[in-house]
């Protein structure tokens, strides 16, 4: 675990007068998992966009690998986007195409594999994420709960080395957000580093080896799961109790 | 309260009008950058040429077929005085290869493929679906607007084609019916009188006018923002501005072809 697949370096980003982040370091060791915690507006999602090329940072680096990929254009994006891949809080399924399409999209986008070989891919996800025989349903036959595992079958499909979560819990039942989690779990067992950003802290505290807390635009708490749930400070405090 | 001319405003609305005109531009160009380099998508290509060039076959009918009979009917009655009516299917003919069948065509499918377009990817951009395209490595620009554009170029003529016909068939029944015209008269007049390039400059425009629709549909609707709400402010403005844009760019493209042929 001790091998850096990601590591972001002072990041500043602004919209306007206002300032997001304003100095932002964070390390994501490969098959770890981390969470990212933090009040509402503190620029969770917005890091999590920024890290996959979704928002450009103002200043600082952003390093998959050891490579710089904050300065990539979309068209150099493409690699690093089959191994750096993003779980949308609300799934952004496209409700166009079935839950088959959806999931296979990538696959059909940058592998050269036939269709059968797809399908027995398509299973296998479905099989994970525990909606075998659903392949067939639109987005809009789907609860809010299916459509994110959906968007979460979609954004493993490539197998990539690190998944970004944002709030996959968010708005789910204790059934569905159990569900969600143990298919996190599963996923990090099959060693996918992620960043797992969320208000939920018993998830976080399942999942995550390490906790990042970020407030005032910067990381103002990081630790171990463990040395969380022991700290004394105030802002961690405030974290647990509520 | 009288108004007062505010030449601010104005210098500020004309300088509104350069930006969009450079933006549509800067995103023309990537399109047809993107149009002639891989991956190439001709199955959506022709997924949208079924819904924005079939789909528009019956509304198109309608407009060329009623085209054709009311200008007849006008021309007809109005040179009738004169006794002139011998000269109603080549001013008819005429106006509409050149002016009228791509212009009204275009205008009337604007409204149908415009708001189409706007309304569905614009949906997708406050969905977040344009950023999950973006996320899975591949372009919006390729999966979404390429099509789209090529598509509106390429059922635009055939659909003014269409009208175009239609509409001279409709000054044939008038002809015809009202003002006891022979049928070969009719037919010998409208064939001898428009010529190919009257009905190539029709073509040429109503595929300028069809990539116009698209990228201003596009353009915009990758900007929508809030929600419902601002799906549908896209959509009526995407209507709007790619009318006033035909009405506009027609007047040149109409001077251009006249120089052309006049030379």
């Amino acid at each position: 675990m001790n091998e850096v697949v990601l590591e972001l370096k002072q990041i500043r980003k602004s919209f306007g007068d206002n300032h997001i982040h304003r100095g932002v370091n964070l390390r994501l060791h490969k098959g770890e998992s981390v969470g990212l915690l933090g009040g509402s507006g503190t620029g969770k999602s917005v890091l999590l966009r920024s890290v996959v090329g979704l928002e450009y940072i103002d200043d600082g680096e952003i390093l998959f690998k050891g490579h710089r990929i904050d300065q990539l254009n979309e068209n150099q994006m493409v690699p690093i986007r089959t191994q750096l891949s993003y779980s949308f809080q609300s799934g952004a399924l496209f409700d166009s195409l079935s839950v088959f399409d959806n999931i296979a999209y990538p696959l059909f986008e940058h592998t050269k594999l036939t269709l059968p070989q797809i399908k027995e891919k398509v299973s296998d996800v479905l099989k994970l994420i525990d909606l075998e025989g659903k392949e067939h349903l639109m987005p809009s036959d789907l609860s809010g709960g299916m459509q994110k595992r959906v968007g979460m079958a979609r954004a493993m499909i490539m197998n990539p080395e690190i998944i970004l979560y944002d709030e996959p819990t968010a708005g789910l039942d204790p059934a569905n957000t159990l569900n969600v989690v143990s298919i996190m779990k599963k996923l990090k067992d099959r060693g996918h580093a992620s960043i797992f950003v969320t208000h939920d802290i018993p998830s976080a505290l399942s999942l995550c080896d390490r906790i990042f807390i970020l407030k005032d635009g910067v990381i103002a708490f990081n630790g171990t799961t463990k040395e969380f749930k022991e700290s004394d400070l105030p802002l961690v405090k405030n974290f647990l109790t509520h | 309260m009288m108004r007062v001319f505010n030449m601010d405003k104005f210098r500020q609305k004309m300088l509104d009008v350069f930006y969009l005109t450079g933006e549509f531009t800067h995103l023309f160009v990537a399109t047809m950058k993107c149009s002639f380099s891989r991956p190439f998508y001709f199955g959506r290509l022709m997924e949208q040429i079924k819904i924005l060039g079939v789909g528009s076959i019956s509304i198109t009918i309608v407009i060329g077929l009623t085209m054709g009979l009311v200008m007849t009917l006008n021309f007809g009655y109005g040179l009738k005085k004169f006794g002139g009516t011998m000269y109603v299917p080549a001013v008819v003919s005429l106006s509409l290869a050149r002016e009228m069948a791509p212009l009204f065509t275009s205008l009337i499918v604007a409204g149908r493929i415009g708001s189409g377009m706007a309304a569905e990817m614009g949906a997708m951009n406050v969905t977040q679906q344009v950023d999950a395209i973006r996320a899975l490595g591949t372009s919006p620009l390729r999966v979404l607007v390429v099509p789209r554009f090529w598509a509106s170029v390429i059922s635009l003529p055939l659909l003014t084609a269409l009208s175009c016909a239609l509409g001279i068939f409709g000054g044939f029944i008038v002809c015809l019916n009202e003002f006891g015209m022979p049928g070969g008269f009719y037919l010998y007049k409208v064939t001898s009188t428009v010529q190919l390039h009257d009905y190539m400059s029709g073509l040429v425009k109503s595929a300028i006018f069809g990539g116009m629709i698209a990228i201003i549909a596009s353009y915009r609707s990758f900007r929508t923002r809030d929600g419902t709400r601002g799906v549908g402010d896209t959509t009526t403005w995407v209507v709007v501005t790619s009318s006033i844009s035909i009405l506009v760019v027609n007047f040149f493209v109409s001077k251009i072809f006249l120089v052309l042929w006049t030379k």
